[in-house]
């Protein structure tokens, strides 16, 4: 902490929780990018080039965000209507840090999981230097003063919490970036885009999670002007599909099976799906990606408020969550909105070998789609 | 050779014998009417010398022996702790030393009274515990008391009696003055943050190459300076983490208990590190360091379940001796628990 140069960042934030539960959504990887920029820090992690996930840290999360570009002059701030971050300019320091380091550091006053076994401190302290409400203060933790300083480039990383009279300080090693490219996304080319409650996607993987499926396939259409969205699995033990009906026709066919994730049948149906924008809307969109990389976003989608789920042209698919943390005591009212982005590379469509597998899925789904049928949430496609 | 005591604190000693049971499974017990020691001296790491007054623990005890009416015995501590463990209910406990086919045995008899009175598939038996001292655990009903049973259950750990000659050469190790004295902050919480830590250069050891995970001992760095701050900190590949206490309070020296008295303390190392470092912990001078082994410290820790002040004792990259003061109730510090902790070289 030289005077004669200012450090390339420095952020305060007073509540370590808002950073651990956003960056706890991204917590797959053991290395992850952080990139700085003028609006606030974001955090990277990617899986074999076929997935990435980032949590941006919007400088609004903190009390004081000072960021010095280190060299040359700083890019303007890019006008970005969607909150997605644009790629890295050349002046943004980007690096890599060990992300469960990070995370530890965050709960180092073990913050997070009050419930889980019994609190420590707040047994009686035989201490007088700290009673029973120091004790539980540093327990509740909801107001850990975190403070991060990047100094100059290739300086360690250093996160300081403070907490009643303990200072715990981590100096995260920077190492070099490994990518620069990111999975790339035609935001200008969208086929897809869906905004729902993040907790209803949650449901609906954890739904299909359960036959351990290898595959998970989205299906969109338009059907009569109503737009259908399904979220189809399929691994060795079966299949399993979960469908979003928006504004299902009140039929004599709607069972009581119909769950949480179908709309009740009262008059008018509450939209299940915010926003459902189809490019082509005469044809089915159909897209296969990893189970096991989608299930990656549990977390976030748990957590998230509502999810925007967009595919490109390409079959790229890009999660957006919208997590709202809790104020943490800086801000004035209300939580504040925080995104964590999430994009998977579609698995290559083997259509001619499976025609007639590919056929039968297709034709399930618009037989369910026109509301001919019962409209199960879970549907076997055996 | 006689030793018989009622225990006044059950659960005091549970806690000592599991604190002391994580770092070593035999403990040598040396029994007086005056004191009872534990000591734990292990083949590596933390050696334990415990002193615990009579009060402490027990609340009678009758001492009887050849050699200056003091036992010295060889304790499974495991088998004693687990004895304890189902003594937490009872309403009295005693042991004494006895012998089951001529080898010396600790007895535990546990006395427990519960209320329920469906159970009665055991004969009545009025008989008291000291006609089944060579018999198996066993269960009593004692119908005496109405609705109240009584159940006795008697515990016997294998004990080894230890000749005087054999314990004669072990005297707790010989240290110099410290440079560094310091009140510790609550242990529970010293230890959930240095597990912490430990785990966290565990998990990168791990996720490194098989060239690192030789060295899979956790090397945990404790610091303190006369200007009432500790620290701990660790250091890995990825990272390298470290707290700090301040408002930690160092305590006076005793002249009386210091040689050459207040000439002493004016030649004490500590004096001198006065002079050096802040009260804030942000000065790299003045801090006495010990490096120990993450795993070990966090089973020393341990001993914070039992409360009590902590004093620790930091001789710059030599060792570090923590004292262990057991809460009593006439408010003297009459029980310590001494931990000899020596500091890897650097």
């Amino acid at each position: 902490m030289e005077d004669e140069e200012p450090p390339v960042l420095t952020a305060v934030s007073s509540s370590a929780r808002q950073l651990y539960l956003l960056l706890r959504c991204i917590a797959f990887s053991n290395k992850a990018h952080v990139q700085i920029s003028d609006l606030g820090l974001k955090l990277a992690v990617d899986e074999a080039s076929a997935m990435e996930a980032s949590a941006f840290l919007d400088k609004s999360l903190f009390t004081t965000y000072t960021f010095n570009a280190p060299a040359q002059s700083q890019n303007p701030p890019h006008p970005d209507s969607d909150d997605d971050l644009d790629p890295p300019s050349a002046t943004t320091p980007t690096f890599q840090i060990s992300l469960p380091a990070l995370l530890e550091t965050l709960q180092i006053f073990g913050l997070t999981d009050p419930s889980t076994s019994k609190p420590p401190w707040a047994r009686d302290a035989p201490y007088p230097t700290s009673t029973t409400f120091t004790g539980n203060n540093i327990l509740g933790g909801m107001n850990n003063l975190c403070r991060i300083i990047y100094d100059i480039p290739g300086a360690p990383l250093s996160v300081t919490l403070t907490e009643a009279s303990i200072r715990t300080q981590c100096d995260l090693t920077t190492y070099e970036a490994e990518y620069t490219d990111e999975i790339p996304f035609d935001r200008q080319a969208l086929a897809l885009k869906v905004i729902m409650r993040g907790s209803w996607l949650h449901d609906a993987v954890q739904e299909l999670s359960s036959t351990t499926p290898e595959k998970l396939t989205m299906y969109a259409k338009t059907v009569r002007g109503k737009p259908f969205f399904a979220l189809s699995s399929s691994g060795t033990l079966g299949s399993a599909r979960v469908e979003f009906n928006n504004q299902p026709r009140p039929s004599a066919y709607r069972t009581p099976a119909s769950t949480n994730l179908a709309d009740p049948p009262a008059q008018p149906p509450t939209n299940l799906l915010e926003t459902f924008q189809l490019s082509d809307p005469d044809t089915v969109l159909r897209s296969s990606y990893k189970f096991s990389l989608i299930q990656r976003a549990a977390r976030a989608m748990s957590v998230a408020t509502k999810v925007s789920i967009r595919a490109d042209t390409q079959g790229v698919l890009s999660l957006q969550f919208m997590i709202e943390v809790e104020g943490g005591g800086s801000s004035g009212g209300g939580g504040k909105i925080s995104f964590v982005d999430f994009r998977f590379v579609p698995l290559v469509e083997e259509d001619d070998d499976e025609d007639e597998a590919g056929d039968d899925v297709d034709e399930t789904i618009m037989r369910h789609g026109s509301g001919s049928d019962e409209a199960s949430e879970d549907d076997d496609m055996l | 050779m006689r030793f018989k005591a009622s225990i006044q604190n059950i659960s005091t000693f549970t806690k000592l014998t599991a604190s002391l049971n994580s770092l070593g499974p035999l403990a040598w017990v040396k029994l007086s009417e005056e004191q009872v020691c534990f000591t734990i001296i292990p083949e590596q790491g933390t050696q334990v010398w415990a002193v615990l007054s009579i009060d402490a623990i027990f609340a009678t005890i009758s001492v009887q022996s050849a050699a200056n009416n003091v036992i010295n015995l060889e304790v499974p501590l495991t088998s004693l702790n687990r004895a304890l463990k189902s003594a937490l209910n009872a309403t009295s406990a005693h042991i004494r030393l006895t012998k089951n086919d001529k080898l010396p045995i600790l007895a535990l008899t546990i006395v427990t009274t519960t209320a329920s009175n469906t159970y009665s598939a055991f004969p009545a038996a009025h008989t008291g515990p000291a006609s089944h001292e060579d018999g198996f655990d066993a269960s009593f009903d004692n119908d005496i008391g109405g609705g109240n049973r009584e159940t006795i259950v008697t515990h016997e750990i294998p004990v080894r009696v230890l000749a005087p000659d054999t314990v004669a050469h072990l005297h707790e190790p010989a240290c110099r003055e410290p440079d560094v004295h310091i009140l510790l902050p609550p242990l529970m919480q010293l230890k959930s943050i240095s597990d912490r830590f430990t785990k966290l250069a565990l998990a990168d050891t791990k996720s490194s190459t098989a060239a690192t995970a030789t060295t899979s001992r956790t090397r945990l760095e404790v610091a303190a300076n006369m200007h009432g701050c500790l620290k701990i900190s660790i250091r890995s590949d990825a990272m390298s983490i470290s707290s700090i206490w301040t408002d930690l309070n160092n305590p006076e020296l005793d002249p009386g208990h210091v040689a050459g008295g207040e000439h002493g303390i004016a030649e004490h190392p500590s004096t001198r590190m006065k002079q050096l470092g802040t009260a804030d912990g942000r000065s790299d001078q003045g801090w006495a360091v010990v490096s120990i082994d993450g795993r070990d410290w966090g089973k020393v820790m341990s001993v914070g379940r039992l409360g009590g002040r902590v004093i620790a004792c930091f001789c710059h990259e030599h060792a570090l001796i923590l004292y262990v003061y057991l809460p009593n109730d006439n408010g003297d510090d009459e029980s310590v628990l001494t931990y000899f902790i020596s500091s890897y070289s650097a």
